[in-house]
């Protein structure tokens, strides 16, 4: 891993037609879906310096905030362990699973056979991080990713190329390929079917596995919250199915309350896929009756990071926004980066989290600031690489230690004239002779190749005359402004002290404070809650938007329109939960049954603004009736409507339930050329039937 | 007649600008704007008619320039490149040579204006003296089109370029200095000129400064990619703020034999 190969790998990149085509898809989609999102969310940049400044908060405090979270985890009843780095969590997590193979032997010898043991995963970058699968296979066990583009990675046996989409470099040919050779399927180009089949494979997964792991994506300090955020559903089926769940978090994922946690679910989905909410944010406080929970808080570095002039890049929330946005991604893919951060993120904390050699990386940045630009969180991360550049890293190194040496001695002995003004002119006289001796003609110069600077572009020839020596001859002549001689009155005379006045207390017309870009200036104040039948369309509006059908009835039609449904859809029963049960009658089955294809669920509210569905549940009822079955139906009262995500997250109902579940529209992927695929791991159909008068 | 004084000083000199002389040539509260100007070192070495252009334009916005002749480099490329050691005493010598000087900043470049205003701060982050010195100097820092637009109050200058324009917004300019409305503005005012929308306009050109150098291959696709935009205008001219790119899309553009010209918005301004 030095700088030489990473030149290569470049170099290979760039003569990747397939993968370009691939990033440029991708870069489009991304940016265009992040645009139109935050378009639609007038206070972004408000809620952008909010996220920092919680953020900031948290780092600052981070020791407080996590001894806060522990102690409610443990509260809970979720088993909470402490690793200081890669080495030490794999240890943990071994530990818990021998543990759990032990108990197996005796409980459920059937279930499957005791050395290949299934551990399903969700995605998760601190798995990645400290190489989880690696250790889990060298011991034997069976590990599958269920995320599909995880999944697709992991069958070609390589790494994730990309912190939320990770089978980014891939299309759907290179897919069709891989399952052919690896799953025996017959080729195919067909998305859907190419995700259908995937479904099938992974649901038998979910079933039988001992083991669930996941990420989070956000901890709560106030509940102990474990927030978990897919669109898919396979982070749902890991932490619900399996007997034992085991979290894998970085320490900085923290925010202080569930206000706040509102705050950053309005900006991760819409900076990673462009979505309002991503299809299943799950908020998971305790065990399921029958399971065990627990988790892997991992530092790894964070907090050398965290003392570090770099510590801003903690406030990180792993949107990939910054990849997306950025021109050397764009032309690389994340494999080139060899780290599994890739992208302007992942060239900061690299060198903390993973290897501090890997600071050759800020290397390869013009420093445009479209990743600042992007994140939600708005770390200056052309702040950060100018940092790692100058060697201000955890382990601090010298200043410009990645940079070539010719490069590093140009720029001294560039300094050194550049500090005399007559040696400086000299060099400038120096230069322009030497460019008329040698091309006389030209304005440009053809360097070679090997200078950088010529491998693609021509260098203009020094002037003979620079403009220091013009100066003494140039005359000036003020004159009106042209605007003022058109009449409009100009005071083009004025003492410093009255210009002073003028700039700080009465700004010229048309003139916006420095650093601020016009859409900022221009956002309108947030509009005063909706009456409650603006609630009703407004969330009618957006579910219909995701895929989901919303029917509206009476009380009194719907024990008859529920039966009716399900006859539609070929079911004598569905799975139901507690709320939904009295409606269904002798229909409704109350144990995980994965055959029955309808699942009819009620709800503890809806959101309108994103059109999602909140689930909670002490038994396990309401998340498997709403995630096994193809189909979804949820009984939702007009007046459980709420306006906001923050009301919904503020009811005593979420944080007293073991788990609940926001669901916004059916479950969907854009894991395979981001082609958007409905029905994943759960329900690809959702339809809310929304009583008027219950 | 107001003026005419002016056009008998022929050594505008800050150092000819003591009391004494102030007093001796009539440098008094009638006078008008006072500017000092950065040329930054790639427009002095390379580009020197882009701030003859620049002087010209603002002496027609009603303003008089000064050049501190001790002004060289403000220590950009060695910052960006890592190199802080390097770039510190560059930086402390442009904060030295400009602190006495009155009146604005006005720099023709973007970048180096953000090097000016953000840069040094965090250059100086961990030395208090040089931090304040930096940070008052920073609030009387401008890019040219800014200073135009924002602090003069002015767009129409009478500049009248026939044909075909496109704006490549630079992306310290656009995104560190947050100035992009400025520039369209005065552009927007050229007599005769047809200003298009360059697509995919606020994508990096691939200059970077050491960056193009140290990833030739990368800074080659940026600008394969800026080029190809470029053509799809079919404008013969494209118009940037900042040297760094205007040397780079130029020599690209040169590179692969393409008539079209970089411009810098001064030289636009400045034809009448």
């Amino acid at each position: 891993m030095n700088v030489d190969t990473f030149r290569e790998r470049i170099r290979r990149s760039l003569d990747d037609a397939n993968l370009l085509a691939a990033l440029d898809a991708n870069a489009a989609r991304r940016k265009a879906g992040r645009l139109t999102a935050f378009a639609a969310l007038p206070d972004h940049q408000e809620r952008r310096a909010r996220a920092h400044a919680v953020k900031a908060e948290v780092i600052v405090h981070l020791d407080d905030y996590l001894t806060r979270f522990i102690e409610r985890v443990e509260a809970n009843g979720i088993h909470v362990h402490r690793a200081a780095d890669a080495g030490e969590a794999v240890r943990i997590f071994l530990e818990i699973v021998e543990k759990q193979k032990a108990k197996n032997k005796n409980l459920r010898p059937s279930a499957s056979s005791a050395d290949a043991l299934i551990i399903a995963k969700s995605k998760s970058m601190v798995s990645e991080e400290i190489e989880l699968n690696h250790a889990l296979e060298a011991r034997g066990y069976r590990v599958v990713e269920t995320d599909l583009g995880e999944y697709i990675v992991q069958l070609r046996g390589e790494r994730p190329s990309h912190i939320i989409t990770p089978a980014v470099h891939l299309r759907r040919g290179d897919v069709g390929r891989l399952f052919e050779e690896k799953l025996g399927l017959p080729y195919t180009e067909d998305i859907p079917t190419l995700t259908n089949a995937a479904r099938r494979l992974l649901r038998e997964v979910f079933l039988t596995a001992e083991v669930g792991v996941s990420g989070v994506n956000f901890g709560v300090a106030e509940t102990g919250t474990l927030v978990l955020v897919t669109n898919e559903g396979n982070g749902r089926m890991v932490t619900t199915l399996p007997p034992l769940h085991i979290a894998l978090m970085g320490i900085e994922r923290l925010v202080p309350t569930l206000d706040d946690l509102a705050l950053f679910l309005s900006l991760l989905p819409r900076s990673a896929t462009g979505q309002k909410l991503s299809v299943y944010t799950s908020l998971i406080h305790a065990p399921l009756p029958g399971q065990t929970r627990h988790l892997i808080l991992l530092d790894n570095g964070r907090s050398a990071l965290r003392a570090s002039p770099l510590a801003e890049s903690l406030f990180c929330i792993r949107c990939g926004a910054c990849l997306n946005a950025c021109p050397v991604f764009r032309e690389l893919g994340g494999h080139a980066y060899a780290s599994i951060y890739p992208g302007p993120i992942g060239s900061v904390v690299s060198t903390a989290l993973v290897d501090p050699q890997f600071d050759y990386l800020a290397q390869a940045s013009s420093l445009c600031g479209a990743c600042r630009e992007a994140c939600p969180v708005d770390i200056d991360l052309p702040g950060m690489l100018l940092r790692v550049r100058a060697g201000q890293t955890p382990q601090p190194g010298r200043e410009g230690r990645s940079l070539p040496a010719p490069v590093k001695a140009g720029l001294r002995a560039f300094r050194l004239v550049a500090s005399t003004p007559r040696l400086f002119a000299v060099f400038q006289s120096l230069g322009g002779l030497l460019s008329r001796i040698l091309s006389p003609r030209r304005a440009y110069l053809r360097l070679p190749a090997w200078t950088g600077w010529g491998y693609s572009k021509d260098f203009p020839a020094p002037a003979a005359k620079p403009f220091r020596a013009r100066w003494k001859h140039l005359h000036q002549t003020v004159g009106q402004p042209f605007e003022a001689a058109q009449g409009q009155p100009f005071q083009a005379v004025k003492s410093e002290q009255s210009f002073q006045t003028a700039q700080v207390g009465q700004p010229f017309q048309g003139v916006e404070s420095e650093h601020t870009r016009p859409e900022e200036i221009q956002s309108p104040p947030l509009p005063a809650a909706p009456p409650p039948q603006d609630l009703i369309e407004r969330f009618c509006r957006e579910l219909t938007a995701l895929g989901g059908a919303v029917e509206r009835l009476s009380a009194a039609d719907l024990p008859a329109r529920l039966q009716a449904f399900l006859a539609e859809r070929g079911a004598a029963q569905a799975l139901s939960d507690d709320l939904a049960a009295p409606y269904l009658r002798q229909a409704a089955v109350l144990r995980p049954d994965p055959s029955l294809p309808v699942g009819v669920t009620g709800a503890l509210c809806a959101v309108a603004e994103t059109g999602s569905l909140v689930l909670t549940s002490q038994s396990a009822n309401a998340l498997t009736a709403s995630l096994l079955p193809p189909v979804h139906a949820v009984i939702l009262k007009a007046s459980q409507i709420v306006p906001a995500l923050a009301e919904a997250l503020a009811r005593p109902e979420v944080r007293a339930a073991a788990a609940g579940v926001i669901v916004t529209g059916p479950s969907r992927t854009a894991d395979i050329e981001m082609t958007l695929t409905i029905g994943v791991h759960g329900p690809g159909e959702l339809t809310v039937f929304l009583v008027d008068d219950l | 007649m107001r003026f005419e004084i002016w056009r008998l000083l022929v050594t505008p000199q800050a150092s000819h600008l003591t009391p004494v002389n102030q007093e001796r040539l009539g440098y008094n509260e009638s006078m008008p704007e006072t500017v000092q100007l950065f040329i930054t070192c790639l427009i002095d070495s390379f580009f020197p008619h882009i701030g003859e252009a620049m002087v010209s334009v603002l002496n027609r916005a009603g303003v008089w320039v000064e050049f501190p002749a001790e002004q060289t480099c403000c220590g950009q490329p060695a910052f960006n490149a890592g190199l802080r050691a390097e770039a510190r005493p560059l930086a402390c010598r442009l904060i030295e040579i400009f602190e006495p000087t009155r009146g604005e900043i006005i720099v023709p470049s973007g970048s180096c204006a953000h090097m000016i205003r953000h840069g040094y701060v965090e250059l100086f982050r961990d030395d208090p003296p040089w931090r304040a010195r930096a940070e008052a100097l920073a609030g009387r820092v401008h890019e040219f089109s800014e200073y135009l637009v924002d602090v003069r109050g002015v767009t129409d200058l009478g500049a009248r370029w026939p044909g075909r324009l496109t704006y490549h917004p630079s992306c310290h300019l656009l995104r560190g200095l947050g100035v992009d409305r400025q520039p369209r503005a005065l552009l927007a005012a050229v007599r005769q000129a047809e200003v298009v929308e360059l697509p995919e306009r606020e994508d990096c050109c691939g200059f970077g400064g050491v960056f193009s150098l140290e990833h030739p291959e990368l800074s080659a696709e940026f600008l394969k990619r800026k080029i190809a935009n470029l053509e799809k205008t079919e404008a013969p001219t494209l118009v940037v703020a900042d040297t760094g790119c205007l040397m780079h899309l130029q020599g690209g553009l040169m590179r692969q034999g393409k008539g079209q010209r970089v411009v810098h918005i001064a030289e636009v301004l400045n034809r009448r």
